[in-house]
């Protein structure tokens, strides 16, 4: 087994879902986290040696990979949660790159401070994004008739669906929409009960994102 | 050989790096350009209200990576392993970076604050971007960004970096010298040349 070692702040952020496979995987990685603050001096240090200057890494044997799609496709495929073939594997990162626009989409809810324009952005978005975005994968998941949303394991698509959807449930996100849309709600309890990943969430560091 | 079509507007835009990989490995698809009408109509059909689709034998792909991922594969393009496989990841994550800190820019149309933004724009994100795409490209010391072959991220990177070289900075561009004789490399690949040359002329 290589040496992982992954670097990112310490919060969730855009390393859960990798730190979500190791988890799920078994795998022993180092999992570095620096602190989250503008002027940190290790961040400040560390940042021209990346290759983007920017987190997270993924060191392999001490090769340095940035991105962190690719990242996640690169673990995907070494751990085993690419799919069963080339096609699972397409659609296994589509779905990824589609709660990545969706996460993208929720963020200005996440930068707006006035708490009234705050509540109006969060309304549009449960109408305008995230009701379809279930919409859809509901379907998505009564087609594939395995409780998973590619083929008939844990694929990488559902590590990041999930995380994703745990952090709104958790932070009263869209509550509507999860109460009309039964099976993401079944989904997310499916992955969270994974034994695995409920160790790793318990012990894990609590952060707020 | 499975029936390709790819669905996408009447633009180069976010398909073009498909078309790319279509046309550096000789391979025929439909390459299927819709009216604005068209799209409206077709748009419920799509896995998530957005294009490029690919469908491949009448099976559905969104999501430009996937399925740029999913060809190359399929057609040797995709680097010499997983770990090149990677490499080519990242260097197309770091090119959607900067698409989004391009968007805003695209989107003005106040000629003045245009031309702010774009001034802006070269001297924080797009400089800076380009000396690092300089750094990869030449310490991978073959003329291409990944291995030593052309893989599907020199026609993702020629098309990307043609809006620099082209419309938004030239002349910084030029200051990019490794850079600019990439461009010409991959442009001049005979598949790709010929690509260029009977494409349809659109602005975007």
């Amino acid at each position: 087994m290589p040496h992982y070692k992954l670097t990112y702040f310490d919060i969730m952020g855009l390393a859960e879902p990798i730190r979500l496979m190791f988890a799920q995987a078994g795998v022993e990685y180092e999992n570095v986290m620096i602190p989250d603050e503008d002027d940190d001096p290790t961040w400040e240090k560390l940042k021209p040696t990346t290759p983007h200057c920017q987190l997270p890494i993924l060191e392999v044997d001490g090769k340095v990979l940035a991105q962190s799609v690719a990242i996640s496709n690169y673990l995907a495929k070494k751990l085993g949660f690419d799919g069963q073939n080339e096609w699972e594997s397409a659609k296994a990162q589509e779905l990824v790159q589609a709660i990545n626009d969706v996460r993208q989409q929720v963020r200005a809810w996440r930068k707006e401070e006035d708490e009234k324009k705050k509540a109006e952005i969060l309304k549009k978005l449960e109408h305008d994004v995230v009701t379809p975005y279930f919409d859809r994968h509901e379907k998505f998941l009564a087609k594939n008739g395995s409780g998973y949303f590619v083929g008939s394991h844990v694929t990488q698509a559902d590590l990041h669906i999930f995380n994703t959807l745990q952090w709104w449930q958790n932070n009263h996100l869209f509550t509507e929409a999860f109460k009309n849309h039964p099976k993401i709600g079944e989904f997310v309890e499916k992955i969270a009960n994974l034994p695995n990943i409920k160790k790793w969430i318990e012990k894990r560091p609590k952060t707020a994102v | 050989m499975p029936h390709y079509k790819l669905t996408y507007l009447n633009m180069m835009g976010r398909a073009e790096h498909i078309r790319l990989i279509f046309a550096q490995a000789g391979v025929e698809y439909e390459d299927n350009r819709l009216t604005q009408e068209e799209w409206a109509a077709f748009k419920s059909k799509t896995p998530f209200g957005q294009i490029p689709v690919l469908e491949v034998d009448g099976k559905m792909l969104a999501q430009t990576g996937a399925i740029t991922t999913y060809l190359a594969k399929q057609f040797g393009l995709n680097g010499k392993d997983d770990w090149e496989a990677a490499k080519i990841q990242q260097l197309n994550g770091g090119t959607e970076d900067l698409i989004a800190q391009v968007i805003p820019w695209f989107r003005e149309q106040d000629l003045e604050k245009k031309k702010e933004l774009a001034d802006k724009l070269v001297a924080e994100h797009v400089t800076p971007w380009l000396q690092r795409y300089e750094k990869f490209l030449t310490d991978n010391g073959t003329g291409y960004f990944v291995g030593n072959s052309v893989t599907q991220i020199d026609l993702g990177l020629l098309q990307f970096m043609g809006l620099f070289s082209h419309v938004l900075c030239p002349e910084t561009f030029k200051k990019f010298p490794e850079l600019c004789k990439f461009m010409e490399r991959i442009a001049s690949l005979p598949n790709i040349a010929a690509w260029i040359q009977k494409r349809p002329k659109t602005d975007h």
